[in-house]
């Protein structure tokens, strides 16, 4: 009992390693599928974007040898295979010669952090409104305005982050306009520090929030009206358990089991969703890293904050179906 | 001393169509430690009528009039009570044991973790010792074994197990009143009985009320002492066991009891015709059908152990395989469809391997080997009118001569099982009832007027008082169309009536076959007479064994296990049977 | 009609426990007959529609070449509005123009049809991938199905703006059409699933069985028994396709990296929010754009709810 079997940790596993593998795979090849020499392209479009160039000779030797450009196609495509899976995705073009590594660990708190808070309320939230459409005992009122909130879902963040910002920030200036906290707080671990990252971090992680969880709801409503009409919902009540016990214990419940693998295969859209969002509130996370180097024709910094948002993204994944057995034991035996 | 006064009740449904007046009228009284049956076809009110008293209609329903007593309460009518004060009366006063033993269960939470929160939610928090000595003693008194069942999930039990553990915890606080909802209806008919006689040893023993709601005459004769016959929401009638089963006042109760085919009754049959149809010969006498060594494995499970026979097809037969769930009867049915292929031995028609021929040679052979399923509601596409289903095959096998005799010939079919087809061609499926579709099904099978129809299990979703015309349906294709017919079935009885040769199937093996009235009149094999002496009959002065017996029955059972021996009982001519 | 009235308003419904029927009722009771026409599928098409007219009426009535450069005054408000500079918004250019005289309300006549022909165009040939490959997966099963299955699952997690910013970042430039088709290749993913389950349910069902037995070909049983039962869902996944797919290309255009020489929704708010628009309070110049964007993903969500009524009548609720 309590074990997950080991062909179902394989099997997911497998699914992990396979994503991380082809991510990678495509963002060497699609280069490389326009025919060019991806060192001078890259050099060249930074001039034609940058003016002069100081130092282009140099970077291109160091692009040249990152690429391993003097070596057959296999050799380079197990050289930036094994580079990748060591994190070394060479230095910035752009901010040269910082290595791109460095540049993606100072980004990616920000991000993970963002990411956790806005994905957790998001997630509650949303199967909580969403539970509470269909329970028998939720309030008239609430029954009226849970489905009047859902019109902002499916709307892309980036348009609620715009929308937010406008009213929050440059009308009312209740909220700070941009950055990850305030100028005149010190990094570190103060009260001050902490309740203003809270205070810069609140309207991004928002306009992820309201927008996305009427995804949850909507599906969560639809799994509640299921479980409503099962035999052991019918059951329950007929053993006079209290309502509020049966919503948590019995429907709420059976109806997160699906949720939760719904919520593992749509990571990567939140991701996306949120890469987007960090750019417009000017957030230091793996989003804006990644506009800035699009602005800047950064080709190595975009090929690394790329493949470690999939492979965040891929690794959460594992993590959730890692966690899934544990709450549904149907799924310990035989896999 | 009476614990339930129904007065004078009604329950209205608004719907779209307006008001739907389920119930009407209804009047009765559950006697303290008294067992009463309610008993009716789908949409006659009884499972309404029943839920009304623990206030648990499905919503829009609603009770338009009348009062429901619970008398052991200071204000008894349960009616006007609050929701708080309705909850504490459920399980603590009136229990309920659903129909979907297999989903009546929290797939997430321990089987003993299901019975204390009953008890938390009446009796407030209690100590985890208290509650596992209450759990334990509600668990061994439905023969379950606690230390092993309390910590599983449900998906751990069986279907008979999960059931008995819905019994254990409706009479954990010992109400005054038990509601069993066709407490056996998803059940072998085994386990059936011993479900429903340990149901009865625990209400004897708290001495409550049992409401037992059902449609089956024979379980009702068995298990109650009071019947109650609804119909379309009436109560047509109301009297003791006895009176109502030896001596049925209202037409609608005779029919109930006579719809119960009995092994060894009168046949509802009719009398064969003077020139029985001829079946086909071949010029050298290969069979029509031939299994040779057949056998199906799933993985590390046999679904069917090797097994032969041939068919001659000569005089044509109704040859019944006869088993309960699991005992591989369907796997036999799609083996001889050619919807799977045999892991061993092969299935031969007109002597050819039906899992090994060319595109022409499978045309005919789907021709002339047909089917009714089990399931009237999943056989018709609900994208097409019901006429597609019978117009398709009629096209596709060359048999229409054009539009015009396609539809004739349906018209014919439609006639030929009794219905009209003007009421029944061109309409969509989810327009025509159960018994409807799959008496078209049945004219679809006689337009093509195929050699061989496969029957599994053609009448085990109908109403039971649509069985008996259907089987006719299929007995006329035999007698009147010369098709040789496969009849795959549980149900014993109605075997005994059609076929004419058994074959009793018990996990995957041939126990025992021949004649009908050798086989199951007077069984030989335990298997065979354990199976006919659960059958329930509505015969008051059968015995039907006490939850010991039938535990010890189950226990022969187990014991069974690893011989495969086959009794065979005589022979009939045009069909031998060979195990291996 | 008015019988049904009479009799749901009969005396005996006005029982304590029920709450008495009102007309609102009886007429939401009828849309159970017929699930198609229900108000959530009818406005969220009647805004889709309304988008489609804006696009074709605006070039009948209105200049489009107003979305070049230096088309009007800078700056200027919608109609009745105040700029900064003080100047009050004309009918010259109703929604205002951005910091180089474009004409908003030309820019969003030819950038709105342009973001649903994306939408539209990704998710068909996302659709038509999904129902190749579902009906290979459910229908062939063993080894194409395991490829197909993990295949799908690992894509699924793959999130396609990602490898669109790499593609775009490495090529330049793109056109409507080939934004269109690469957001293809990540969008098949989930009817590919949807799809699959059920088509290995249906391959079971009786009526299936019954073709079967009625000798019909594994096309026939695809297309003629199958594929029709289908249709809600395969609407259902197009609906959430064409939102993923605009979500994504907006997404990529606001990052700057969609099509340069053709004008697109998410293109102006790029514009807007690198000239410092929401800083110089030009609210109309991201702001209508975003609100038509949002109108869109409405009538989109919409009509997806309305079509999970169609196919799960379960949902439908007083």
């Amino acid at each position: 009992m309590g074990r997950i079997s080991s062909s179902y940790l394989i099997n997911r596993a497998t699914t992990l390693v396979l994503t991380v593998l082809i991510a990678a795979t495509l963002i060497w090849i699609i280069p490389r599928l326009s025919g060019l020499d991806p060192a001078s392209v890259a050099v060249g479009r930074m001039a034609a974007g940058g003016g002069s160039v100081a130092n282009a000779d140099e970077i291109l030797a160091q692009l040249r040898s990152s690429f391993g450009l003097d070596q057959p196609l296999v050799v380079q495509y197990l050289l930036y295979i094994r580079n990748t899976l060591t994190f070394d995705f060479g230095l910035s073009t752009a901010s040269f010669p910082t290595p791109v590594a460095s540049m993606i660990a100072n980004a990616l708190p920000w991000t993970i952090g963002l990411m956790l808070i806005s994905l957790i309320i998001t997630f509650i939230i949303g199967n909580l409104l969403g539970a509470l459409m269909v329970w028998e005992n939720t309030p008239r009122i609430w029954k009226a305005a849970i489905p009047a909130a859902m019109v902002f879902t499916s709307i892309p963040p980036i348009l609620s982050g715009l929308l937010l910002m406008y009213v929050f920030s440059t009308q009312l200036r209740w909220f700070p306009l941009s950055g990850p906290y305030g100028l005149n707080v010190e990094p570190g671990w103060t009260v001050d520090f902490i309740s203003s990252v809270l205070y810069h971090g609140f309207l991004p992680a928002m306009s992820i929030v309201v927008v996305t969880f009427g995804f949850w709801a909507l599906g969560m409503r639809g799994l509640m009206i299921t479980v409503q009409g099962e035999d052991y919902t019918t059951l329950a009540k007929a053993k006079g358990l209290r309502p509020r016990y049966i919503l948590y214990r019995y429907m709420i419940r059976n109806a997160i089991l699906p949720q939760i693998t719904a919520f593992a295969l749509k990571i990567g859209m939140l991701v996306a969703g949120q890469v987007l969002v960090e750019r417009i509130f000017a957030y230091p996370g793996m989003g804006k890293l990644l506009y800035d180097a699009i602005l800047t024709q950064d080709y190595p910094v975009i090929q690394g904050v790329s493949f470690v948002i999939i492979l965040m993204t891929a690794v959460a994944v594992f993590l959730v179906d890692l966690v899934y057995p544990l709450i549904d034991p149907r799924i310990r035996h035989g896999g | 001393m009476t614990i339930l006064d129904f007065k004078d009740v009604s329950i209205d449904f608004p719907t779209s169509k307006g008001v739907v007046h389920a119930v009407t009228g209804v009047s009765l009284s559950v006697g303290k430690g008294r067992r009463v049956g309610f008993i009716g076809e789908s949409g006659s009110g009884k499972t309404t009528t029943a839920l009304a008293a623990m206030r648990m209609l499905a919503a829009p329903g609603f009770v338009s009039a009348g009062a429901i007593h619970l008398n052991s309460l200071d204000q008894p009518n349960v009616l006007d009570l609050s929701d708080e004060a309705m909850r504490q009366i459920r399980l603590s006063k009136v229990s309920y044991i659903p129909q979907g033993a297999m989903n009546s269960l929290n797939p997430v939470m321990r089987i003993e973790h299901q019975i204390w929160d009953g008890i938390v939610a009446h009796e407030g928090p209690a100590d985890q010792a208290a509650l596992q000595t209450r759990s334990n003693a509600a668990l061994e008194g439905v023969g379950l074994d606690p230390q092993i069942v309390g910590p599983l999930y449900p998906h751990e039990l069986s279907g008979g197990m999960k059931q008995r553990v819905c019994i254990a915890i409706g009479v954990c606080l010992n109400p005054d009143l038990i509601i069993a909802d066709e407490p056996t209806s998803a059940l072998d008919v085994i386990t059936q009985r011993h479900v429903m006689q340990t149901l009865r040893d625990v209400q004897a023993k708290i001495g409550a009320g049992l409401i037992l709601i059902g449609h089956d005459m024979g379980l009702m004769a068995h298990s109650v002492d009071e019947i109650a016959v609804l119909k379309k929401g009436e109560l047509v009638e109301f009297g003791p066991v006895r009176q109502i089963i030896e001596n049925p006042q209202h037409p609608y109760t005779k029919e109930l009891i006579s719809s119960v085919p009995l092994v060894g009754g009168e046949s509802f049959l009719d009398p064969a015709p003077a020139v029985p149809a001829t079946g086909t010969v071949s010029e050298d006498g290969t069979p029509l059908l031939e299994l040779r060594g057949v056998s199906k494995t799933y993985g590390t499970v046999t679904a069917l152990h090797p097994m032969s026979f041939t068919l001659d097809g000569a005089v044509p037969k109704i040859i019944s395989i006869v088993g309960q769930s699991g005992s591989g009867k369907s796997t036999m049915g799609s083996l001889m469809l050619g919807f799977n292929p045999p892991s061993q031995g092969e299935v031969l028609f007109k002597g050819l391997d039906i899992n090994r021929q060319s595109a022409d040679d499978s045309l005919a052979f789907r021709k002339e080997v047909q089917a009714v399923f089990q399931d009237p509601y999943a056989c018709f596409n609900p994208f097409y009118r019901v006429n597609h289903a019978l117009k398709f095959p009629f096209e596709r096998f060359g048999l229409s001569r054009g539009a015009d005799h396609s539809q004739a010939a349906m018209e014919e079919a439609c006639r030929a099982v009794g219905l009209a087809p003007e009421t029944v061609l061109g309409r969509y499926p989810h327009q025509l009832s159960g018994g409807q579709r799959q008496r078209l099904i049945v004219a679809r099978a006689l337009m093509l007027s195929p050699k061989i129809l496969i029957a599994d299990e053609p009448v085990s979703m109908v109403d039971a008082s649509l069985r008996a015309t259907i089987l006719k349906n299929i007995h006329d294709l035999k007698d009147r169309h010369g098709i040789s017919i496969l009849y795959i079935t549980h149900d014993l009885a109605t075997a005994y009536h059609v076929s004419d040769y058994v074959m009793v199937l018990y996990k995957g093996h041939v126990v025992e076959a021949g004649p009908p009235a050798d086989v199951i009149g007077a069984p030989l094999h335990p298997y065979t007479q354990l199976l006919i002496s659960s059958i329930p009959w509505p015969d008051l002065d059968r015995d039907w064994g006490s939850a010991a017996a039938a535990r010890a029955a189950l226990d022969e059972l187990a014991a069974l296990e690893g011989r495969h021996e086959t009794i065979l009982r005589g022979e009939i001519a045009g069909f031998t049977l060979s195990q291996g | 009609m008015t019988d049904q009235h009479a009799d749901a308003a009969a005396p005996e419904t006005a029982a304590p426990d029920t709450a008495g029927l009102t007309r609102a009722q009886i007429r939401r009771m009828k849309r159970f007959d017929n699930p198609w026409r229900n108000p959530k599928l009818i406005w969220g098409l009647a805004l889709l529609l309304s988008i489609i007219a804006l696009g074709l009426l605006g070039r009948i009535f209105w200049d489009t070449d107003m979305v070049f450069t230096g088309a009007g005054m800078p700056r200027q408000g919608p109609v009745g509005v105040e700029n900064l500079r003080g100047q009050v918004g004309t009918w010259t250019h109703p929604l205002g123009t951005d910091v180089t005289g474009k004409d908003i309300l030309a820019l969003l006549i030819v950038g709105a049809p342009n973001s649903l022909y994306v939408g539209m165009l990704a998710s068909l040939i996302g659709m038509s991938i999904g129902i190749f490959l579902g009906f290979s997966a459910g229908f062939i099963g063993g080894r194409t199905d395991d490829v197909i299955r993990v295949g799908s699952d690992v894509m699924i997690t793959i999130p396609p703006l990602l490898i669109l910013v790499v593609f775009q970042a490495a090529y330049g430039d793109i056109s409507l059409t080939i934004m269109a088709i690469l957001i293809a290749c990540f969008v098949w993913q989930s009817p590919t699933r949807l799809i699959r389950a059920q088509v290995l349910s249906m391959r079971e069902s009786g009526y299936v069985q019954m073709a079967r037995l009625s000798g019909a070909s594994t096309g026939h049983i695809m297309f003629r028994e199958m594929l029709p039962n289908l249709v809600p869902y395969l609407f259902g996944s197009f609906i959430a396709n064409v939102t993923t797919s605009i979500v994504t290309a907006v997404g990529l255009e606001v990052l700057g990296l969609g099509p340069q020489r053709v004008p697109t929704l998410g293109r102006v708010i790029y514009d807007a929010i690198n000239s410092g628009a929401l800083i110089q309070n030009l609210w109309w110049w991201w702001g209508i754009p975003t609100l038509l964007l949002a109108v869109m993903f409405v009538g989109l969500l919409l009509v997806n709810l309305g079509l999970d009524d169609v196919s799960n009548p379960r949902l439908r609720r007083l």
